[in-house]
């Protein structure tokens, strides 16, 4: 589903300096309509409150993306939000665009991003800290050029899922880790894309990662599964003691040289 | 060089020269000033030079300790399971809930003193409780109690229900090589629906004890 008039004449009527919040990728079409406003990706934490404030309006035991982007909605002080939802994020994205409509007093513009043009992927397969690269891939979404081109490394190790709620857990991966899942189908820029997001390196160790509570998590664990060397991950709001050591230990045992080494 | 396995209720401990015996410290009592030269552990951290996480070392005290090239090794500490899966020699999967299963030793230890139960003498009932953890798994051993069972029953249900929570949690293999305390709980090795091969408390120094040879 494209912007209908209605939403690009609202989001081409906001004020230069109006704030406008991304839930997901948003189509190309919105992106060029909000550039040069001021853009919060409301996915990532932003908001320094306890994420408990959301509890209600979601429960407790939900995707901890999407309490953030509840926590970030009300303390943002936002002109709209742009939220992409179904295929190309989440059904649950869908029913947090409603509950985010019957609380805020801004526009709520739904989008389903079906855009296929593929802008490529030289961010995951380059050789980079971990942490960053996926930084950098979610900032490129508010982005509408074609990227910058990286040359491609040998991969180690690999990443395959979303963006994690908590990026601490990206310190522990070596920087030759290629980045698989949605997160690639992210800086592709073409979020619904079933081929991309099940693609994997069978020939490199890779963490299956999703957030708990997300729809993702049955595909993570079955892909895992299926890879001769993987390791199905899911972690909450924060990532414990835990989730850091499977992904030492993970590492290790592949014979993987990790960041924590 | 002295190696130990910092756990949360019990700590255990083996100098690396030959012929050393391996023991073990409550954890609860151990000095403040106590150092090692490599530990493992929730505690190991603040006690060591240097620290092995313990999957890391429960493969390798696997390696050390298991001939098969496939199997399936389940530790079941005081507060959490974690377990470690080859397949061919290879390292197929892992897990580590420290969450829901939060506690389950722990409580199981609490539960015999508290009831005086002598674990050695009793048999699996048939039957167990649906638990997510031990701490959450307590009030059905309360609510059968009302019912008129026999405290040693319901706590006897309670510990099959536990075994059944790390089975499952470990993929419910064939035949489960078991690591940790409740190796020496003799109702809880029988509640497995399967075969289980009990190594004792020391497998994850003996994953410490090989990573230091090999670091050597």
């Amino acid at each position: 589903m494209g912007l209908t008039k209605t939403d690009l004449d609202i989001l081409n009527g906001l004020p230069a300096r109006a704030k406008v919040g991304i839930v997901g990728v948003p189509p190309l079409q919105a992106i060029h309509a909000i550039t040069g406003k001021t853009i919060f990706d409301l996915d990532e934490p932003i908001v320094r409150q306890n994420i408990d404030e959301t509890i209600l309006y979601l429960p407790r035991v939900y995707c901890a993306i999407l309490r953030t982007v509840m926590l970030n909605s009300l303390h943002l002080d936002l002109d709209a939000i742009v939220i992409d939802v179904g295929a190309g994020k989440c059904d649950a994205a869908l029913h947090v665009a409603a509950i985010l409509g019957d609380k805020l007093a801004i526009p709520i513009i739904q989008t389903r991003n079906s855009d296929t043009l593929d802008f490529g992927t030289p961010l995951c397969d380059a050789k980079m800290n971990l942490e960053e690269k996926i930084g950098s891939i979610c900032t490129g979404i508010q982005n509408p050029h074609p990227h910058i081109t990286h040359e491609s490394c040998l991969p180690t190790a690999g990443f395959w899922g979303v963006p994690p709620r908590d990026f601490s857990i990206l310190k522990l991966f070596p920087d030759t880790t290629h980045v698989f899942g949605w997160t690639r189908c992210m800086e592709n820029k073409t979020p619904d894309n079933w081929p991309l997001e099940t693609l994997v390196n069978p020939d490199i160790p890779t963490i299956f990662f999703s957030q708990s509570f997300c729809a993702k998590t049955a595909m993570a664990k079955h892909l895992a599964s299926r890879h001769s060397h993987g390791l199905f991950l899911d972690s909450d709001v924060t990532a414990g003691n835990s989730i850091r050591a499977k992904i030492q230990a993970f590492l290790e045992l592949n014979g993987v040289n990790h960041a924590s080494c | 060089m002295l190696l130990a396995d910092f756990g949360t209720t019990y700590s255990k401990f083996i100098d690396s020269s030959p012929g050393s015996k391996p023991y073990i410290l409550e954890t609860k009592a151990l000095p403040a000033d106590l150092h090692v030269d490599i530990a493992t552990g929730h505690n190991g951290k603040r006690f060591s030079t240097s620290y092995i996480n313990e999957l890391t070392a429960l493969a390798k005290g696997g390696e050390a300790r298991i001939t098969e090239k496939s199997f399936t090794l389940l530790d079941c500490g005081s507060r959490d399971i974690k377990y470690i899966r080859y397949k061919n020699g290879q390292l197929a999967d892992m897990g580590w809930n420290a969450e829901c299963g939060a506690s389950m030793g722990f409580t199981i230890e609490l539960l015999e003193r508290y009831y005086d139960i002598d674990f050695t003498t009793l048999t699996p009932p048939a039957s167990y409780f649906s638990i997510t953890c031990g701490v959450l798994g307590m009030s059905h051993i309360f609510d059968e109690i009302t019912t008129g069972v026999s405290e040693t029953i319901a706590v006897a249900k309670f510990v099959k229900s536990i075994a059944i929570n790390a089975y499952r949690f470990a993929g419910e293999p064939s035949t489960i090589h078991l690591s940790g305390g409740l190796c020496d709980n003799p109702l809880f090795v029988k509640s497995f629906p399967c075969e289980v091969i009990p190594l004792g408390r020391y497998v994850l120094l003996d994953g410490i004890k090989k990573i230091a040879r090999e670091r050597i």
